[in-house]
């Protein structure tokens, strides 16, 4: 680590400013394409849920494809373009992959984009093999996840080296990019876990433990890695306002089931849950981290790449936000889960708690007016367990996020 | 990975089909209202899956077919909408389509014809569950392997340079040192990958299996014989054998009958009784066994059940000799026995056993071919020559019996096809309104078991589809007098 700071120390400015310059649309390109690439999931799982039958060419897949091959093509195109025919200032920029130059969001994206056109034979053949699946965890739809997960992160990594390099109110405008893209990446998390995140099942151990396995991770790497005050709470209020969004907007057009048996007769798309509530642990692991993991990391002019002087070292941190996170979560969760579950309140557009899937039979929503009785152990013993799970992976994202606060290229 | 590797190479998994053995596609004759249709429907052979759907019909006044999937349990007001055929190409008055079938359990198609004398609907009672899964093909695979190994060697790539070099500043050298730390990270998260790929293939591999584990099984008939005197008593008792159970509904006659039984000689199906069980408790039959001698039999038993399904339940049976003379515990059992070999050969008349009459194989629509719907049609004639009026035999005018001399496949046919009546009987109750809110029928319509406005003539034929190429034999049972009486005619299905 210190030699990549030392080494940064000697920067020639013109060097950074000029790569910066040339590559900030491919930034806000991926970016885009992050943006059309989790809109399109969020309409297709909404597709599934009201239409059901589907070709390749619906909107929500073509804005799935399209978002990939933005990312791709556009990143391709920085690859060739830095290879053959860069500046030698955008060549210093670039990391080096199999013999090409490009920075390393461009090659995160490719990747992504291969992950994703790999999945689609895969998951065709899947549905071949075992039916057309009205689920969203299979193994291909987990490669297509990962290609998706990756084009977001590059998008990240492509605004992180730019926020890197940047300074003043261009360093501002770049950090709330990479909020936003922050709420992408929270929102691949959140519907990737749709299935475990059931209204009813929000006071079982599952839930809690897939919750403290995947959104600390994610929090505690935009906490650190986006140059904000209040970093996990921008890029959680980003997660929120999308799922939000889109839950209100696509709700307002008409849908009809064309696959049965139809036991819920909706007349209207019907979208995801209310979105979990991070937010409350994400204004917690800010908190935590403005008191014990001080400035530099936010301080407007101060110089990026300072070592962190004076806090607490990344396990003790992870040791604190791990428990915070699933207890302020939990106490947020909890209740509100009770309020989705058993208040007629909840019913209707704004809470969207009945947001019923045409196959959903009437046995089985009578299941979601209700909590399933509790398991053996004491739901404390649960929340124990998850935030050991907490700790362990707020660690790695504090890792992760010290590692993208250092990424030039 | 063992299993992945299975998965990779693995040819099609086959089984049973739900309502026959081996003998998957539904073939309907009948009409949809005004106009007469002929409807075949080929289920997928996973679900959710498509079904091809083929609509024949020789009303030249249609303007338009359509048809919708209708789910038992949900009912045509859970159904989607209707979609419409569209006209095969090069032929006149076929419409094809494809519809989903999305859950397990009994299906109807709807198929609803359109025309100047109005509008009609034919209900296609259809088994929905999955019975095969596809392998993966060796070019897709090696494909999907390829990209594989390149998404891989692509990853450990991105981490070395996440590693390295994206970490020196623009313009700066990547030191030795940057070089051999990246090597370091990258040579931990080898490991690491390998052991996700490892889950991934295990997780593969447990889909997989659970896949397999709920693979449509057909029921089986547990037999068990009694020998008393006069009696050679046959107890059955039906059970699922697959993960889930198809059985969850009471068992209803069909054509009067709670079960149609077939005894198949397993020598070359020599051999053949159609018997009729007395249902004694929800899933146990009883019946007399007379005739057959001793030996090892195929047990094909066709059930249907009150949400529409139509079963077969199958099992191999040792019959034991009978102690004295038995006597049948159904009027309406029947039973053959014709050793030699006796081909399908057209327009040559065959004589039945008793009354002077004849069976003629009147030649099929189009050649004889696997996989392709066509007419099995007979003529019965009497002693002069002349096509007779017959009777009817289990409310149907004739019954036919198919079976692959392996056993592979066996399929009770009725002029109107492969359909078992009483399936469309409830389908048609329930959209009334004739059930309760659990699902259950209100029985007491489905007392009439002959099939209204059925022709009864002589010139009697089954539409069927041959599902695979093979020697099979075909009993032909009709009515003409007073007896049941059946044709006997062999062939080989190119």
């Amino acid at each position: 680590m210190a030699i990549a700071i030392d080494a940064l120390a000697a920067v020639p400015a013109s060097h950074a400013e000029a790569a910066t310059r040339s590559s900030r649309w491919h930034a806000y390109t991926a970016v885009i394409a992050a943006a059309c690439v989790m809109t399109g999931v969020y309409w297709d799982i909404s597709w599934h849920m009201s239409i059901g039958r589907d070709t390749f060419w619906t909107p929500a897949h073509l804005l799935i494809q399209a978002g990939g091959l933005l990312a791709g093509s556009s990143s391709g195109y920085v690859a060739l373009r830095t290879t053959f025919a860069g500046t030698p200032e955008e060549r210093n920029a670039a990391v080096t992959f199999w013999g090409f130059k490009a920075p390393l969001g461009a090659w995160t994206c490719i990747w992504g984009c291969g992950a994703m056109l790999t999945s689609a034979p895969f998951d065709n053949w899947w549905h071949n093999a075992y039916g057309l699946d009205v689920r969203i965890i299979s193994p291909p739809h987990a490669l297509l996840a990962i290609g998706i997960f990756s084009i977001v992160v590059g998008a990240l990594l492509l605004t992180l080296a730019q926020q890197n390099r940047a300074t003043d109110r261009e360093r501002d405008r770049l950090a709330w990019l990479l909020a936003a893209t922050g709420g992408f990446f929270l929102m691949n998390f959140a519907l990737f876990l749709t299935e475990y995140s059931s209204r009813e099942a929000m006071h079982s151990a599952t839930f809690y433990y897939v919750t403290a396995a995947t959104f600390p991770l994610a929090l505690c790497t935009m906490a650190r890695a986006i140059k904000l005050k209040w970093a996990a709470t921008a890029a959680a209020a980003f997660y929120t306002a999308f799922m939000l969004s889109l839950m209100w907007i696509i709700a307002l057009f008409p849908a009809t089931p064309k696959l049965g048996p139809i036991y819920q007769h909706i007349t209207h798309m019907v979208t995801l849950s209310f979105p979990l509530l991070i937010l409350v642990p994400a204004v917690f692991i800010d908190l935590i981290l403005q008191r014990f993991d001080p400035p530099p990391r936010f301080a407007r002019n101060q110089d990026h790449d300072s070592e962190h002087q004076g806090g607490l070292g990344t396990f003790a941190l992870a040791a604190m936000i791990g428990p915070t996170f699933v207890a302020t979560f939990a106490l947020a969760q909890w209740p509100f889960a009770t309020f989705l579950v058993t208040s007629p309140l909840a019913l209707g557009r704004l809470f969207n708690a009945d947001n019923f899937v045409y196959w959903m039979s009437p046995t089985y929503e009578a299941t979601t007016r209700r909590f399933p009785p509790p398991g053996a152990w004491p739901i404390g013993a649960h929340l124990a367990i998850a935030m050991c799970l907490a700790t362990a992976v707020s660690a790695i994202g504090l890792l992760r996020g010290r590692w993208m606060t250092r990424v030039r290229r | 990975m063992k299993r992945v590797a299975a998965l990779l190479f693995a040819a099609f998994v086959s089984v049973v089909a739900a309502a026959h053995i081996g003998s998957p596609n539904v073939v309907f004759d009948g009409s949809a209202g005004p106009y007469a249709v002929r409807v075949v429907v080929r289920p997928p052979e996973v679900v959710p899956g498509l079904a091809d759907v083929i609509v024949r019909t020789a009303s030249p006044d249609i303007q338009r077919v359509s048809i919708r999937p209708v789910f038992w349990r949900a009912g045509v007001r859970g159904s989607p909408s209707g979609d419409v055929l569209t006209p095969v190409r090069g032929q006149t008055q076929v419409y094809s389509g494809q519809l989903w079938l999305m859950a397990y359990g009994s299906y109807s198609v709807y198929v609803t014809v359109d025309g100047p004398r109005g509008s009609g609907t034919a209900i296609v009672p259809v088994s929905s569950f999955a019975t095969g899964r596809l392998a993966l093909p060796a070019g897709l695979g090696a494909i999907l392997v390829v990209l594989g190994v390149v998404l891989v060697a692509g990853f450990l790539t991105l981490v070395h340079a996440g590693a390295g070099e994206s970490l020196v500043a623009p313009g700066e050298m990547v030191t030795s040192a940057v070089r051999r730390r990246a090597s370091r990270i990258t040579f931990v998260m080898a490991p690491l990958i390998a052991l996700a790929l490892f889950g991934g293939a295990k997780w593969w591999g447990a889909e997989d299996f659970d896949y397999r584990r709920h693979l449509f099984a057909s029921p089986k008939a547990d037999a068990e014989f009694t020998l008393d005197g006069s009696h050679r008593t046959l107890r059955l008792t039906v059970r699922d054998t697959a993960a889930f159970h198809s059985i969850y509904s009471p068992v209803v006659p069909d054509h009067g009958k709670m079960m149609h039984l077939f005894l198949i000689g397993r020598n070359g199906a020599q051999t053949m009784a159609h018997l009729h069980p007395v249902q004694t408790d929800s899933l146990v039959f009883t019946t007399e066994v007379p005739w057959l001698p001793a030996g090892r039999y195929h047990l094909f038993g066709d059930i249907a059940l009150e949400n529409g399904l139509g079963l077969t339940v199958a099992n191999e049976i040792d019959l034991p000799a009978a102690p004295g003379e038995v006597t049948p515990s159904d009027s309406d059992d029947t039973w053959d026995r014709t050793p030699t070999i006796t081909p399908l050969v057209a327009n040559e008349p065959r004589p039945l056993s008793g009354g002077g009459y004849t069976m003629t194989w009147a030649g099929g629509d189009a050649p004889l071919q696997a996989r392709t719907p066509l007419d099995l049609r007979f003529s019965v004639r009497d002693s002069a020559g002349k096509v007779v009026a017959l009777h009817p035999y289990l409310g149907m005018a004739g019954h036919a019996i198919v079976v692959a001399n392996d056993g592979s496949v066996f399929i009770h046919l009725h002029p109107m096809g492969t359909v078992p009546m009483v399936a469309q009987q409830v389908f048609a109750l329930r959209d009334q309104g004739d059930t309760t809110s659990a699902g259950r029928l209100i029985t007491t319509s489905l007392a009439s078991t002959d099939m209204a406005g059925m022709s009864m003539s002589g010139d009697v034929s089954f539409p069927y589809e041959f599902p695979k190429a093979g020697r099979y034999r075909l009993w032909v049972q009709v009515k003409p007098a007073d007896r049941v009486l059946t044709g006997v005619f062999d062939v080989e299905v190119p």
